[in-house]
């Protein structure tokens, strides 16, 4: 199985609204999983400008999913499902 | 080319206050630059006002144009005298440099100035003039042409002085001590810039006095005539998006030190120059988004944070303990001569949500205010371009 992909939006309006307190994750995913999870921040997922689509900032993109007003609480429940789901 | 120009000082020990005063100015629309450096009698407050004064005075005679040697008889005149010694007195350079290179100096008292080129001092020739009122009083007329990488550099006799009454040194630091320095450190660093050149004497003039107290004032001012550096700075997309990979070859073709701020932005050269963008996220939470990598980019940055920030430490000085985003982007400002700013105009509506818990500036209102301070404290060249 491939390395499940966690990105961190770290554009001006995800950064205000909690991304700042998401880079927490650069710690914990790899402590946690650390042969299962890579975790990036990217300048910018170029979600916010689409206004009539995104408007819950913080973004994080896991593989291809979008998880929208990202905690860090959000993110780790995400990862542990992809996981179990793969386990199956 | 480009002038640069510093002067690093240092008190006399004890003094609450500087008794050299040194004053520069530029003329973009002329060209030219004037710098005065004056060391006035005595030390601490007196001396600053004598010093001030003088300074202040011959910039302003010489910006008007008038003869070198009325303005010191007037400004000699207005002196106010010392109680002590019942002497008005204060010493004076002053250089009046065009970008082309020609630079009129005009000395009197302070140690004779050095003038480097090519790793040699030379030795320029000079016409004296008399003051007609005040005996002793001569001023030296020195007429140069300088070329690209010549510098210049005035001190004040806290420098030449330095050391006075050290067992090895007798008569002090003297001009050929100071010139041994300057020869050795730019050997070291031929491409030194003119405000650590001033510093390293400085700090070498303190260090040679006995108990490292400074005797007298000290005053450094180096003048160096350079290529300027240029600097491009890309923030926010371009409003017609069309144009995108236009504006993202010429900021890949530019000369001179590049920087992105934005994560659009830095998405949208990634995308139109096919450079990956690599983003650090190992900062501490709740601070400025951090820095990213990109070949060929020697910058790149968060957009409207990250300028806000840096304006506010422009405006008031770096006083943060950690050195973030902004720290960096302000060091990559200061560190250039000729600043372009590319700015897109296309707006993210998502700043504008009220439920932004900050308030976002509009990032031409922050580019104006950052363009204004750049030029107006750190007499820098901007340019600011909307796209």
């Amino acid at each position: 199985m491939s390395k499940i992909e966690v990105k961190i939006c770290m554009g001006t309006t995800c950064f205000v609204m909690g991304a700042s307190h998401l880079q927490e994750l650069v710690e914990i995913l790899p402590a946690k999983y650390p042969d299962t999870v890579d975790v990036m921040g990217v300048p910018c997922l170029d979600l916010c400008s689409n206004e009539s689509k995104y408007t819950n900032a913080p973004y994080v993109k896991i593989n291809d999913e979008i998880i929208s007003d990202a905690t860090t609480e959000k993110v780790l429940k995400h990862i542990e499902r992809l996981l179990e789901d793969g386990q199956e | 080319m480009f002038i640069d120009i510093d002067c690093a000082q240092e008190k006399k020990y004890g003094q609450n206050t500087y008794g050299d005063k040194f004053l520069s100015k530029r003329y973009p629309e002329k060209g030219e630059l004037i710098a005065v450096l004056s060391d006035g009698l005595g030390s601490g407050i007196k001396a600053n006002i004598l010093a001030s004064m003088t300074a202040t005075m011959l910039l302003k005679f010489v910006e008007a144009g008038r003869s070198i040697k009325r303005t010191c008889e007037v400004v000699m005149n207005a002196l106010p005298v010392c109680e002590v010694r019942k002497i008005s007195y204060s010493t004076f350079s002053v250089a009046v440099c065009t970008e082309e290179g020609d630079v009129k100096i005009v000395e009197e008292g302070n140690p004779q100035f050095v003038y480097i080129s090519d790793g040699k001092v030379i030795e320029p020739e000079f016409t004296v003039i008399d003051s007609e009122t005040f005996k002793n009083r001569h001023m030296h007329v020195y007429k140069l042409k300088l070329k690209l990488g010549d510098r210049l550099v005035f001190c004040s006799d806290g420098v030449t002085q330095a050391g006075l009454g050290n067992p090895e040194l007798k008569l002090g630091l003297r001009r050929s001590g100071l010139i041994k320095c300057l020869l050795e450190r730019l050997q070291e660093k031929p491409d030194i810039s003119s405000s650590e050149l001033s510093k390293y004497i400085v700090r070498i003039a303190c260090n040679t006095e006995v108990d490292r107290h400074a005797k007298d004032d000290i005053s450094c001012c180096v003048i160096h005539y350079r290529e300027p550096r240029k600097a491009l700075i890309f923030t926010g997309p371009p409003y017609h998006m069309e144009k995108d990979r236009q504006y993202a070859l010429e900021f890949k073709n530019a000369e001179g030190k590049k920087a992105i701020c934005g994560g659009t932005t830095a998405n949208l050269i990634s995308r139109e120059l096919n450079i990956p963008v690599k983003c650090d996220i190992t900062g501490s939470v709740g601070k400025l988004p951090a820095v990213s990598k990109m070949e060929g980019v020697d910058l790149v940055t968060e957009g409207i944070l990250t300028l806000t920030r840096t304006v506010e430490y422009l405006e008031n000085g770096f006083k943060d303990k950690e050195k973030n985003a902004a720290y960096e982007l302000m060091e990559f400002l200061l560190n250039s001569d000729c600043i372009e700013f590319m700015v897109g105009a296309k707006l993210n509506q998502a700043h504008y949500d009220p439920n932004l818990p900050i308030e976002i500036e509009i990032r031409k209102n922050i580019i104006k205010k950052m363009a204004k301070i750049l030029e107006d404290k750190y007499i820098k060249k901007v340019i600011v371009r909307y796209i």
